[in-house]
């Protein structure tokens, strides 16, 4: 096929004629110019389907042929709707038909067509519900029906972008009104950004006439000349509160698709309008087209729409659009004027395309191109973003921006109506007027940035609105639903949907919309939209007005999940000492955003290993904030249920920390370091929910407490020593005296280790061994463990991972918060009655707990050491504890491990508190078998040296 | 939930809730007019109207006639038995079962927009029972077996997809809890295992189950039972099943106050005070009960009454994209992520999230909600990067401190709630509306809600483990 409907050059076209592209369509290949977008490069090979519709697959063509086209949805390669009237043609693209089997020219489910009568809208509601076991199979058929594209799910995500601005002035919309606003505010001195949805400035001067194309070319200059930033092919899609704006760039030089998120002192909103079908019967055939679509495709992409057409005007485009036909030698066979009166009832045809026109005076005129000027739609989307409720004019058939917002303004035809001078004028003022009001919040915001000199004069007055508003021409109201059309193209919801629908009680405009789905396509009403209410408004004899609009909702235009996301960064956080445990054997293992070493090969050996000798583990993980001020008691005892304010200089603390219900949040040891300096360390998996949290009492709360916290959990590599030979080993290594008089339990020394100074050591010890952590300058973590690797080779020093940790830590009867604590855990279920002081002043989560101790403690929970009768059974975590011979769930196991130091499964568990006692007898339901096992509750929590005498060692 | 209510707002609200005493006898009128009130319905439709079916569809076609109205719009009387505030899911299906099961049908359900406005129609209509605790299995389930036959009970296709339900695991810790809740699910009878990535894979091709992922799955619990189900449609059905029975829906009628006598606050509100009716923008009403079934203003509307309910209202976003041909085969939840989806018939991916981090009346939706919603979705499925989100939306939850409703009786005489349902209150409408016209009609608080009086909070007793509806998991 040769592009048979290409036009002689034309003198505003946007094709390159010397640059000519091949692609394919529905498997033929075809091709079109550079400059084309895939609809015009389709129309001018003379291609007249380019879909089918959702519900009746009826046959579509080009209908405004731009991106907001309901017709113009097509696949290109793994892309899924892309809109043929807006995407530009590139070189070698595969282009296919949308929703449609087994061909875009022979559809089966054409016959939808057929029974349409009975497919109202919102027919699924009342049919498919006997048999209800067929439903399931009802409901895939109606999923075949979904429309759209396909999804290729091998597909993987391309480049994508982000960027932030702050520019003074942000004006959507790049016509002439959109450009004379920009070129005004930069002339004020305001650095303004500029964004046009297509891919050229100009707006519908672009298919105007030469002088029309002249203005736009001399206002571009301008644009350029005054240094605004100029992004086309880009889309202002939502303006969110503070003046927090975004454009969804598509035109980025090697983003797939760039997200701006500008801070824009004041929004200038200039979209221009949205030419509004018509409804009648036959106004979704093949060859009917809006005027704007017909304008285009002759001056800007050189096709020829049709050979014989009707134009229906109710409008100077219209009008313009019958002149441009005749002179690019398209036979107009008649222009019926809507005012006058005169109407069209019906577009007959083919399956393919319309072949006659029928006059409301019965008369029929043999028409393939019926041209539609029924009026415009103002996209007031932003304007509603920001707050903006928009009225309704009957004389000038269309809404109005009601409210004047103090920074966001607008201009063009949304505002109103004027030759090319008034509107110019008008943006020009609006362009001052944004400088204006940008410079006085830039004032603003200034003064109440803390800056060491205050912004000393006043702020400027706002500037008044002193504009002269644009005028309003008249346009003659062409809605109707008589005949029955076609209103929700995307939706299939005709005039008649909507009546009967409304006649059944969906007569608001949401429920209107919510029962037909009219206006909820990929247009999101800006077609669609005021023709609803229009009809709605005449089954309910009201006025439009009366009726209202439905929410306009971001985004203004579709936006990729691509460019939403951005750049996906994934940080993968490691310890500085990663490369060790890499080159020796670990066996990694994920926790959180932390890759740890879960174990080295042997986690029994490690265990056995470090009670026996000495094992070094990297707990570098472990959250660290440090906490500096005079006031850090204060807020380490109200985060803590226990006291803090008599911890000396150099003593650690074991802490739990509650929610304000009681329920146990985190828990870890913290050291005071010096008069006013303390080192915090929480759960791996805590530490940025409690700096948030210590951030949030403080500053929301406690905004006079001196507390100064930084996080320091990646400044500091953390290493934890041992076992029996802990001391020997770490005695190598420093001068610090570690005997067990100079260094006792649970205190913390400083200095130097290994020759690093600066490293914090603490003695405490979650395993239940003798052992130190140490804290060293992460730079020097490596450095330090492979030293104790090194000096303790004699002494059988090992490397111990995560498993062995948690084998230990079970043995000794720790709990995990999270694993053996879950939501709902009450700090006063823990065991460990002794950290809660209710003689506190105050603390987090009190009050509940001092309710929970006085009458609750029957009913909540324990956490307690468990052991199952037969020594070799180890329950899977989640085993439930049932009444014996039932299936009432009593409690769980929440930990469990064989345990290479006792030779047998421990467990810890939350069992009620009346089975809490020790002695107690279970019954377990084993997974995943459902066998029923025996288990007796421990006196303590721990299954191993409960008295504590290794650790203190 | 840790930053639901820092300072002020928690501690001090039970503080003031004290000495709330549970008011007893207050419907002594009402529950001796049920039986008879079924025989003296005002404003009763005369004929049965007809039924939704295929037959009925296609002699319709023939004969271009439309269907009856879904419900009547009658004129707004001057007085009823029952007022119901607000026309979601939860006040219609309240209406609903007051007239179905307890013959209780002069009763006006009223809404200051349009019946499903607020969250009925703006959740993302996932239902499902694999819940953590006994107690939320068991309320659940009879949500579940509500929703299960209501196409049937209510004659309108509530196009309920029983596809599946998944809860990924990222983590270690959260498979543990995953596991967890399929132990107490399977000695519950409730269809749930906890299943690999593998089988994962299987069952939703789309997800990306590779271990180099930066939140790889570790596995998931799988419900199968659990769904979607057309929201608006529940909305419609339990409106036209009230309406059938005599229940009046006024629409665009807000309620302005509510009138009190007797109580120890101003005009006769507050603690000790007895309803007499509402004050709304069409008129004066009186009724003897008043009954909240508001979210979003559930403070608002309480405070009318002098009542002080413990509860922030936060908004929650949701979003949906254009749509493309069905490959999500089943309902996908990341807790860790954040985020939930589905995909319609229609085709559409149907996003959430999880609650904005703080309290707004706002529901406008926010730009960075969509961004860390798509980073999270092509995180999961890096397949969709081309398809383009088309609507962003937000609905307000009302939170509790314990993530459990509020149900019940008030200590104002004649005033009750269904409030505070956090971010579950769609999942919760049939059962909660089943048990709160019980409440009403029998003047005792049913067991299914006796955790969630609102005197908990001055008792200190915050459901948790004995919560039937927490879902802090």
């Amino acid at each position: 096929m040769t592009q048979s409907h290409r036009l002689n050059p034309q003198p505003g076209e946007v094709i390159d004629r010397s640059a000519p592209l091949n692609f394919t369509w529905n498997g033929k290949r075809l091709t079109g110019f550079q400059g084309d977008t895939i609809a015009s490069a389709l129309m001018a090979n003379g291609v007249e389907v380019v879909s089918r519709s959702m519900k009746y697959h009826r046959p579509r063509g080009y209908m405004t042929a731009d991106f907001w086209d309901p017709n113009g949805f097509v696949q290109v390669g793994d892309e899924p709707n892309v809109r043929s009237g807006h995407r530009q043609l590139t070189s070698g693209i595969t282009v296919d038909p949308q929703n449609v089997w087994p061909s875009l020219d022979y559809d089966v489910k054409a016959a939808n067509g057929l029974v349409g009568r009975f497919l109202s809208a919102g027919f699924y509601y009342k049919t498919f519900m006997k048999p209800a076991a067929l439903w399931p199979a009802f409901e895939k058929v109606l999923a075949t029906f979904a429309p759209g594209g396909s999804v290729d799910l091998d597909s993987t995500p391309g480049y994508y972008d982000k960027r932030y601005s702050h520019p003074d002035v942000l004006v959507a919309g790049g016509g002439p009104a959109g450009m004379a606003a920009a070129i005004a505010a930069a002339e004020s001195g305001a650095r303004v950004m500029l964004v046009e949805h297509e891919h050229q400035l100009g707006g519908h001067l672009r298919w105007g006439s030469t002088a029309d194309q002249a203005s736009a070319r001399q206002l571009a200059e301008s644009v350029a000349a005054a240094g605004v930033e100029v992004l086309t092919d880009s889309t202002v899609t939502g303006r969110y509160e503070d003046s927090w704006v975004a454009v969804s760039q598509r035109s980025h030089a090697h983003a797939v698709e760039r997200l701006i998120k500008a801070r824009a002192k004041v929004l200038i909103v200039a979209p221009g309008l949205i030419e509004r079908p018509y409804v009648f019967a036959g106004n979704d055939k093949p060859g009917v087209m809006l005027s704007g679509a017909v304008r285009r495709s002759i001056a800007m992409y050189a096709t020829r729409p049709g050979s014989r057409a009707v134009v229906f005007s109710g409008n100077a485009d219209g009008d313009a659009a019958a002149i441009d036909l005749e002179r690019v030698g398209v036979d107009v066979a008649a222009v019926i004027d809507a005012r006058s009166g005169a109407n069209i009832v019906e577009a007959h045809g083919g399956a393919k395309r319309v072949s006659s026109v029928e006059l409301a005076d019965g008369s029929s005129i043999d028409a393939d191109l019926l041209v539609v000027a029924a009026g415009w739609t103002a996209p007031t989307s932003l304007l509603n973003m920001a707050g903006d409720r928009p009225v309704y004019d009957a004389s000038c058939a269309r809404f109005f921006p009601s409210a004047t917002i103090d920074n966001v303004l607008s201009c063009g035809g949304i505002a109103g109506d004027g030759n090319f001078d008034e509107i110019v004028a008008h943006a020009q003022a609006t362009g001052r007027l944004a400088a204006e009001r940008a410079a006085a919040v830039q004032h603003r915001l200034q003064a109440r940035t803390a800056r060491s000199a205050p912004v000393e004069f006043a702020e400027p007055a706002w500037p008044a609105d002193v504009r002269s508003p644009l005028g309003r021409d008249a346009h003659p109201e062409l809605f109707q639903s008589s005949t029955v059309g076609m209103v929700d193209f995307s939706e299939d919801v005709s005039s008649k949907d909507l009546v009967l629908a409304a006649k059944e009680g969906y007569d608001s405009v949401e429920l209107l919309k919510r029962f037909t789905t009219a206006t909820m396509g990929p247009s999101q009403g800006k077609l669609e939209t005021v023709n609803t209410v229009a009809v709605l408004a005449d089954a309910r004899g009201e006025t439009i007005e009366e009726v209202g609009t439905t929410v306009w909702r971001p985004p203004y235009a579709p936006i990729s999940l691509g460019g939403l996301a951005g750049r996906m960064f994934n940080p993968h956080r490691v310890s500085s000492i990663h490369p060790w445990h890499e080159s020796n054997g670990q066996i990694p293992i994920q926790v959180a955003a932390w890759e740890r070493p879960e174990h080295y090969g042997n986690p029994a050996g490690e265990v056995t290993n470090t009670r026996t000798n000495v094992g070094i583990i990297d707990v570098s993980p472990l959250g660290k904030l440090d906490l500096r001020g005079p006031d850090v008691p204060k807020l380490l005892n109200l985060l803590y249920t226990n006291k803090w304010s008599k911890l000396p200089i150099g003593g650690v603390r074991y802490g739990l920390m509650c929610a304000e219900d009681g329920v146990v949040l985190d828990d870890g040891v913290t050291g005071r370091l010096g008069e006013h300096h303390y080192l915090m360390t929480t759960t791996s998996s805590g530490a940025a929910r409690v700096w948030e949290w210590a951030e949030n009492w403080l500053q929301t709360e406690h905004p006079d407490w001196q507390v100064h916290i930084t996080p320091v959990t990646t400044a500091l590599s953390s290493i934890n020593i041992a076992g029996p030979k802990s001391r020997e080993l770490l005695s190598r290594l420093t001068s610090i005296d570690l005997s067990r008089e100079a260094f006792p339990y649970m205190t913390l020394r400083t200095g130097i280790v290994a020759g690093i100074d600066d490293c914090i050591m603490w003695r405490i010890g979650f395993t239940g061994e003798l052992s130190y952590e140490v804290h060293v300058p992460s730079g020097y973590g490596l450095h330090v463990w492979q030293a104790l690797i090194d000096a303790g080779a004699d002494l059988g020093v090992a490397p111990f991972g995560l498993e062995a940790q948690r084998i230990m830590r079970l043995e000794k009867g720790h709990f995990i918060v999270g694993q053996d604590t879950d939501g709902l855990t009450l700090a006063v279920s823990a065991g460990v009655a002794s950290l809660i002081k209710l003689d506190k002043d105050d603390f987090v989560g009190k009050t509940e707990l001092a309710w929970a101790l006085a009458d609750r403690m029957h009913e909540l929970p324990q956490v307690v050491a468990i052991q199952t009768a037969a020594p070799t059974v180890v329950p899977t975590e989640a085993t439930q504890i049932v009444r014996p011979g039932t299936n009432e769930i009593l409690g769980r196991i929440t930990s469990s491990r064989m345990s290479p130091t006792l030779g047998r499964s421990i467990c810890m568990g939350q069992v009620p508190s009346s089975l809490a006692a020790g002695g107690t007898a279970l019954e377990l339901v084993l997974v995943p078998d459902g066998r029923r096992v025996a288990a007796t509750v421990l006196d303590t929590h721990a299954h191993f040296d409960p008295e504590g005498a290794r650790l203190r060692a | 939930m840790a930053n639901l209510s820092i300072g002020e707002g928690f501690i001090f609200t039970l503080l003031r809730l004290r000495n709330y005493v549970e008011p007893m006898g207050l419907l002594n009128d009402v529950a001796s007019r049920g039986a008879s009130g079924a025989k003296k319905i005002v404003g009763s439709r005369g004929s049965k109207p007809p039924r939704y079916s295929a037959a009925g569809l296609i002699a319709k076609g023939l004969r271009g006639e439309s269907w009856p109205r879904v419900w009547r719009d009658v004129p707004l009387r001057s007085a009823y038995d029952v007022i119901i505030v607000g026309g979601g899911v939860h006040g219609l299906a309240t209406a609903y079962y007051l007239a179905t099961n307890h013959g209780i049908t002069n009763v006006a359900v009223l809404d200051k927009a349009y019946l499903g406005s607020g969250g009925s129609g703006r959740n993302t209509a996932i239902v499902r029972s694999n819940y953590l605790t006994p107690e939320g299995v068991a309320f659940y389930d009879r949500s579940l077996a509500l929703y299960n036959s209501m196409t049937d009970d209510l004659n309108i296709n509530v196009m309920f997809s029983e596809r599946g339900h998944l809860t990924l695991a990222h983590s270690d810790s959260a498979l543990r809890t995953m596991h967890w809740r399929a132990e107490v699910n399977k000695l519950q009878n409730i269809d749930s295992s906890v299943i690999d990535p593998q089988q994962v894979k299987e069952i939703v091709p789309s997800l990306n189950v590779s271990s180099d992922a930066h939140h790889p799955i570790a596995g998931a619990l799988y419900h199968p039972p659990g769904g979607i189900i057309r929201h608006d449609a529940v909305v419609w059905g339990y409106a036209r099943g009230a309406d059938h029975h005599g229940v009046e829906m006024h629409q665009k009628t807000e309620v302005l106050d509510i009138v009190c006598t007797g109580g120890e606050g101003p005009d006769g509100k507050g603690r000790g005070g007895k309803v007499t009716g509402v004050r709304t923008n069409r008129g004066d009403v009186s009724a003897p009960i008043v009954v909240n079934c508001t979210a979003g203003w559930a403070t608002l509307i309480s405070d009318m009454a002098g009542v002080r309910l413990p509860i922030t209202t936060q908004p929650l976003q949701a979003a949906v994209t254009e749509p493309v041909k069905v490959f999500l085969p089943a309902v996908v939840v990341s807790g860790s992520l954040h985020v939930y989806v589905s995909q319609t018939d229609r085709g559409e991916l149907v996003f959430g999230a999880a609650v904005d981090p703080f309290t707004n009346y706002n529901v406008r939706g926010s730009l960075d909600f969509t961004e860390g919603l798509a980073g999270h979705i092509l995180e999961l499925m890096p397949g969709v990067s081309k398809m383009r989100l088309l609507r962003q939306w937000a609905g307000l939850c009302d939170m509790t401190p314990d993530y459990s409703p509020v149900m019940g009786f008030t200590p104002v005489d004649g005033f009750l709630c269904d409030v505070g349902w956090g971010t579950y209150g769609f999942k919760a409408g049939p059962v909660a509306g089943e048990q709160m016209a019980e409440c009403i009609a029998t003047q005792r608080t049913p067991k299914l809600i006796e955790a969630f009086k609102l005197g908990r909070f001055e008792a200190g007793r915050l459901v948790g483990e004995k919560g039937a509806a927490a879902v802090g998991h």
